[in-house]
């Protein structure tokens, strides 16, 4: 009951003209930021932080989620409609979303997303409200073991998702692990993989690579023919419905990736990406069609994009119970409140009750926002991606370039990203795939940190994953996907085999 | 066989092998430069450098197997594989820019070496009309630097400050 009134004080605030104001704006830049390839929701935030200085704190929180989960959908209208995810949670709607775009269904893909965000999002909104507390208790277990194995889970699915060739989905993931290890030594502080260049001590950030390989990538293998000739969406976006045969199985993966969302939201450590990756692999596992996936299948859109959002939401009750940013996203909210004097973490609730239900709040209220905004407008958004693509890519270049530039006012990080761009084209050239490279980029450095700091707490001891439950649960689910995936990806092994061998 | 580029004698099989290869010496490499590193930490458990050395040995150990699966197979590369050299052309002209205004950012400013770049990209990839082109290029370069710079986003200045 006292959650309730809390609540309803919330509303009130959240809905005063200024804050809804700010909540709508928010939404509006977060979309044109996601829409716009190059500038993830990261990148977005952290370039719109400076305009929130001179708001009243809660109005400039609300305005900065708002951009958070705003981008979160933006970065859906790019994948599905040029290939290009806005961030690393939006790698894998490409997958489906384009594939369904290509077939002049891009209006079904980004309806479901927009739907599957609004339910994911809002479910998560009102699971933060009811269950923060004893969730987040269940969230404080996991110490650096557990960690360590939920991470092992997450890599495991990466093998689920590897598609033609595990051996090329492990390398993939190994490469971004150690590029993950570029810079100093999370533990003893030590510099690695520097070659001497100062600015390498600050390690790869995975914003440059991921504009590098999914970006600037995307382009040059769009380069190799006439440039005026690829097409930037199929035709006018329309119906944004889904088939009448496809409500049940939509209804059905919106719900998985509306809780596994809002679980791994709760767990500190993770990231969108992580959420939307699992979802997309949970769905290809209870398909009757596995097969399928990657062709355009709707359910491969609608999952990941209710995962995604659900964890956006979900992902704030760490930071204002515990004070633990879940995503690099998520980090810089937590900046800026610490920029506006709130400190998060478990006062947070009693000392600035009024702000924080403000902004949970205002979550049901953006979600509301950007489903009337994002349908209706979504063949305005569209009209930016549909300029002659040889204009449109000097333009993705320039907001490439602002972004990885802003991230730390470095041209290093422009180097870096043109580099990542030459890597991710010829990985594109030899069928390499590069979400598992992403996906470990940006797990590397937790998963590192967690596997030292355990094996350090357990005096070297390695039965310690064994021994707490939690890890153990965790590695065996781990050990499952593995074995299963490894299975499949035999049989397929010996019929190429087999196949060759006759050519 | 072959790509647009007409290379009668290309397989892919020997594209496979070199590709393994080069990660088999980056595997390699990471191998030598996490021996540089403390294997083991100060205090229990691994170092800085172990997590790198046994990723080494994974990419060396998978590449490894993958030229082996190569050897003595003879797979045609598959059409297109190989840019035909308009392609090349333009691939390089991207390059080229990208990589000039990693040198010029910073000497010549957000705003001009913005305005060379798109000047040349839309001459080399659009073959737009010269007034769109100019248009295009103001708006690429000194309207993207004031609306950002309005935004409080830092951008170089440069020589001119601008």
């Amino acid at each position: 009951m006292e959650t309730f009134q809390h609540l309803m004080n919330g509303f009130a605030v959240a809905l005063s003209p200024l804050n809804l104001l700010f909540a709508t704006i928010g939404c509006i830049l977060g979309t044109l930021i996601g829409v716009l390839p190059g500038l993830g929701p990261a990148a977005g935030t952290a370039l719109l932080i400076p305009i929130t200085f001179k708001l009243d704190p809660t109005a400039a929180i609300i305005m900065l989620a708002a951009i958070y989960y705003g981008a979160m959908y933006g970065g859906t209208i790019t994948s599905v409609l040029v290939n290009v995810p806005g961030e690393a949670a939006s790698v894998v709607t490409c997958l489906d979303g384009y594939a369904m775009a290509k077939q002049g269904r891009a209006g079904a893909a980004l309806g479901i997303a927009a739907i599957g965000s609004f339910i994911g999002g809002t479910v998560a909104t009102l699971g933060l409200v009811v269950m923060a507390l004893p969730l987040s208790r269940f969230a404080l277990k996991f110490g650096p073991p557990e960690y360590f194995s939920l991470i092992l889970v997450g890599l495991s699915l990466v093998m689920a998702l590897a598609g033609k060739s595990l051996t090329k989905a492990l390398v993939m993931g190994v490469v971004g692990l150690i590029f993950s290890f570029v810079g100093i030594d999370p533990i003893e502080g030590a510099p690695r993989f520097d070659f001497g260049i100062t600015s390498l001590l600050d390690g790869i950030r995975f914003v440059p690579v991921v504009m590098g390989f999914f970006g600037i990538g995307e382009i040059l293998v769009n380069a190799e023919q006439s440039l005026g000739n690829v097409m930037v969406g199929e035709g006018k976006v329309s119906s944004f419905l889904p088939r009448r045969d496809e409500y049940r199985i939509c209804l059905s993966a919106i719900n998985r990736g509306t809780w596994l969302g809002f679980f791994l939201g709760l767990i500190p450590g993770t990231n969108s990406a992580v959420a939307s990756f699992m979802s997309y692999a949970i769905e290809k596992k209870v398909s009757k069609h596995p097969e399928k996936f990657g062709t355009g299948v709707i359910e491969g859109v609608a999952a990941p994009e209710t995962a995604n959002n659900s964890y956006a939401n979900a992902a704030l009750i760490p930071l204002f119970t515990l004070g633990i940013p879940g995503s690099p996203t998520v980090a810089i909210l937590m900046g800026a409140l610490i920029m506006n004097g709130l400190i998060p973490g478990p006062l947070l609730f009693s000392e600035h009750a009024t702000f924080v239900w403000a902004v949970i709040a205002s979550l049901y209220i953006g979600n509301v926002i950007l489903l009337i905004l994002n349908l209706p407008l979504v063949n305005w958004w569209v009209k930016i991606l549909k300029i002659p693509y040889n204009i449109l890519v000097v333009f993705i270049l320039i907001f490439c370039i602002i972004g990885a530039y802003s991230l730390n006012n470095s041209v290093f990080d422009v180097g870096m990203m043109i580099f990542c761009g030459l890597l991710g084209y010829v990985f594109k050239k030899l069928d390499f795939p590069l979400a598992p490279a992403i996906l470990t980029l940006i797990l590397g450095p937790q998963m590192e940190r967690s596997l030292r700091e355990s094996l350090s707490m357990s005096q070297g001891d390695y039965s310690t994953f064994f021994t707490r439950p939690i890890s153990l649960v965790l590695l065996i689910i781990t050990a499952i996907i593995f074995i299963t995936s490894a299975w499949q990806a035999l049989p397929s092994a010996v019929r190429e085999e087999s196949k060759e061998a006759q050519v | 066989m072959g790509g647009a580029g007409g290379r009668p004698t290309a397989e892919m099989s020997i594209v496979d092998r070199v590709s393994w290869s080069a990660l088999l010496l980056f595997g390699v490499f990471v191998i030598y430069e996490s021996l540089q590193i403390k294997y083991y930490g100060s205090d229990f458990g691994p170092g800085p450098g172990f997590f790198s050395f046994w990723l080494g040995i994974l990419v060396v150990g998978l590449s490894a197997v993958e030229i082996g699966r190569t050897v003595g197979k003879r797979v045609p590369l598959p059409a297109g594989f190989f840019p035909d050299r308009a392609g090349v052309v333009r691939i390089a002209c991207l390059l080229g820019a990208l990589i000039a205004v990693v040198f010029l950012l910073e000497p010549l400013g957000y705003s001009l070496a913005m305005a060379l770049f798109c000047l040349f990209l839309l001459r080399t990839l659009g073959k737009q009309p010269w007034w769109l082109t100019v248009v295009l290029t103001l708006a690429g370069s000194f309207g993207t630097a004031y609306i950002f710079r309005l935004l409080q986003v830092i951008l170089p200045g440069g020589i001119l400050g601008i």
